[in-house]
């Protein structure tokens, strides 16, 4: 009975680890963005710039890091389920045909935090899923 | 060299583009800046057998395939982006132009909401044109150093590039996938050299002037990673002969439908567009009589990235300048020109290294049988081109 009940818990622990939300990137947005959750489809439209306003209509700044930055590849493939080359090119394509503008990119982590913080409307992600001064953190659903 | 290119309110645009502050300057602050600029630069390197292709790359080097562009967006409101590219181009005899201002427009977009969007925008726009003609130019966005001359001559890249005019846009994103469409009217560039080439056979001592051009194009991003598209143009322009010319005022007519699919298998991406462009020519007089013929225009391409940074490609590309005489004999028999001069078919095999974020360098190699879409200014003489022939292409090109 013991055994069995410590089984279950392995198997637990291991769906967890193996779940996108609880290896991949953090969400974090402004405070001023609504609401507590973000469905992977919406976080999709957002980042292939095909949504370009939150529910309240409150214009979205989208922000990036390098193409070669490891949160970065890890964002895109485990949580958009995109290649980073693939949104490179949805980005390209719609910048410079003047259709919209593309995700401003930042070089760290920090500086992602602090244009977070300061931009209303913002949405970034980070490496570490925890909760920082005068951002919100949104859970993936 | 044309006139319009170069007059009045376009080089205004330029020099008002050019002149824009940096992008650098708008991010000091933290809210993110109003409006940007990126850029890129490449050169390539050509040489081919038999036949030349930009410049002179027969059994030779080529360097004179140049493309530059600064691209500007600024976002006075958050309803209305203004944006703009100037671009410096070199290609061999056929595009000798330089310096030019390659699109500048405002878009408003006049509804908004989170998954639905429309907007206006006019000034000297981009044509909507199949999955690759916005940037056409920029070589990050291309699927080779070269993109599959069926669909998207370079001969006539001046009618497909941007014209002043205005397009009705919309976006909506749903549950079975995101959809948007283009619809608008331009006046279309037909005065180039290489433009003359395709639809009067030669460069004519009169001029070929665009008289308006609808263009509409529906795309269908579904959740399967497949899009599909669909482009309808309309072109007429007409010519007013110059002194002493053989050829009477005539009537040009261009019509497309082109369909365009393309799917996405995680690595792996499979695109397909075909088109039949229909000309017509009337009006002309004895020297050039009145004709309609239905191109022909395919491709199948295969990118692989099998390496983050790295990638492959194949594609066949067809290519037909008309459907009732794919073999040209008919034309040569009418004509004494060579038959292949009305077909192309060419295997490309390409490679693609994105050494840094900014840096890409790549190298192609062409096997192809038939002239049809050779470019006529680098290879005047049509009864001296041969019809098989290869080709080897290498390009650096970097952004910011």
């Amino acid at each position: 009975m013991a055994h069995a009940r410590f089984l279950l818990w392995q198997l637990i622990a291991l769906a967890l680890l193996a779940s996108p939300f609880a290896a991949s990137a953090g969400i974090i947005v402004h405070p001023s963005v609504e609401g507590r959750s973000i469905s992977i489809a919406s976080l999709r439209n957002i980042y292939t710039l095909r949504q370009t306003l939150w529910p309240n209509r409150q214009p979205i700044v989208i922000y990036v890091l390098p193409d070669d930055h490891p949160v970065h590849e890890a964002f895109a493939k485990e949580t958009l389920g995109l290649y980073p080359y693939r949104l490179r090119q949805t980005w390209d394509r719609l910048s410079f045909s003047g259709m919209a503008g593309a995700p401003i990119e930042v070089k760290d982590e920090n500086e992602m935090r602090a244009r977070v913080r300061a931009t209303p409307g913002a949405i970034g992600y980070t490496s570490k899923d925890t909760a920082y001064d005068g951002i919100k953190t949104l859970r993936l659903e | 060299m044309t006139a319009s290119r170069h007059s009045g309110w376009n080089s205004l645009l330029l020099s008002v583009l050019l002149a824009a502050p940096p992008a650098w300057a708008g991010t000091d602050d933290l809210a993110g800046p109003r409006y940007r600029i990126q850029g890129f630069a490449a050169q390539g390197l050509i040489g081919t057998t038999n036949n030349r292709f930009f410049g002179d790359s027969r059994d030779a080097a080529s360097a004179e395939f140049t493309e530059a562009g600064l691209h500007g967006t600024w976002q006075p409101l958050d309803a209305l982006r203004i944006s703009g590219q100037a671009l410096y181009r070199r290609a061999g005899e056929s595009d000798e132009a330089g310096l030019r201002l390659d699109y500048a427009q405002a878009d408003w977009q006049f509804y908004q909401s989170d998954v639905t969007r429309f907007g206006l925008r006019f000034g000297k726009v981009k044509l909507p044109y199949g999955l690759y003609n916005e940037t056409r130019d920029v070589p990050f966005t291309r699927s080779g150093i070269l993109l599959p001359q069926s669909v998207y001559v370079d001969n006539s890249r001046e009618l497909l590039l941007a014209a002043p005019g205005a397009f009705l846009h919309g976006a909506s994103v749903q549950k079975y996938g995101a959809t948007d469409f283009q619809i608008g009217w331009v006046r279309p560039a037909f005065d180039s050299e290489s433009v003359e080439y395709s639809f009067l056979g030669n460069a004519r001592p009169g001029k070929l002037e665009g008289r308006g051009a609808l263009g509409a194009r529906l795309r269908w991003d579904l959740p399967t990673e497949t899009t599909l598209m669909l482009t309808y143009a309309d072109a007429r322009g007409e010519y007013s002969p110059a002194s002493g010319d053989l050829l009477a005022a005539g009537k040009v007519k261009f019509r497309n439908t082109l369909f365009t699919l393309q799917q996405r298998l995680d690595t792996l991406t499979l695109t397909a567009e075909y088109g039949e462009p229909r000309f017509t020519l009337s009006g002309f007089g004895p020297w050039l009589p009145d004709s309609q013929r239905h191109v022909q225009a395919a491709y199948l391409q295969g990118e692989w990235r099998f390496r983050p940074d790295w990638e492959l490609m194949l594609r066949h590309d067809v290519f037909y300048r008309d459907q009732d005489d794919r073999n040209g004999r008919q034309f040569q028999a009418a004509t004494g020109l060579p038959a292949h001069s009305m077909f192309a078919h060419d295997w490309t095999l390409g490679l693609r290294w994105d050494a840094t974020p900014s840096l890409m360098l790549r190298a192609e190699y062409h096997h192809v049988n038939g002239t049809a879409w050779l470019p006529g200014p680098d290879n005047p003489d049509l009864i001296n081109r041969e019809q098989h022939w290869n080709m080897w292409l290498l390009q650096a090109a970097w952004r910011f």
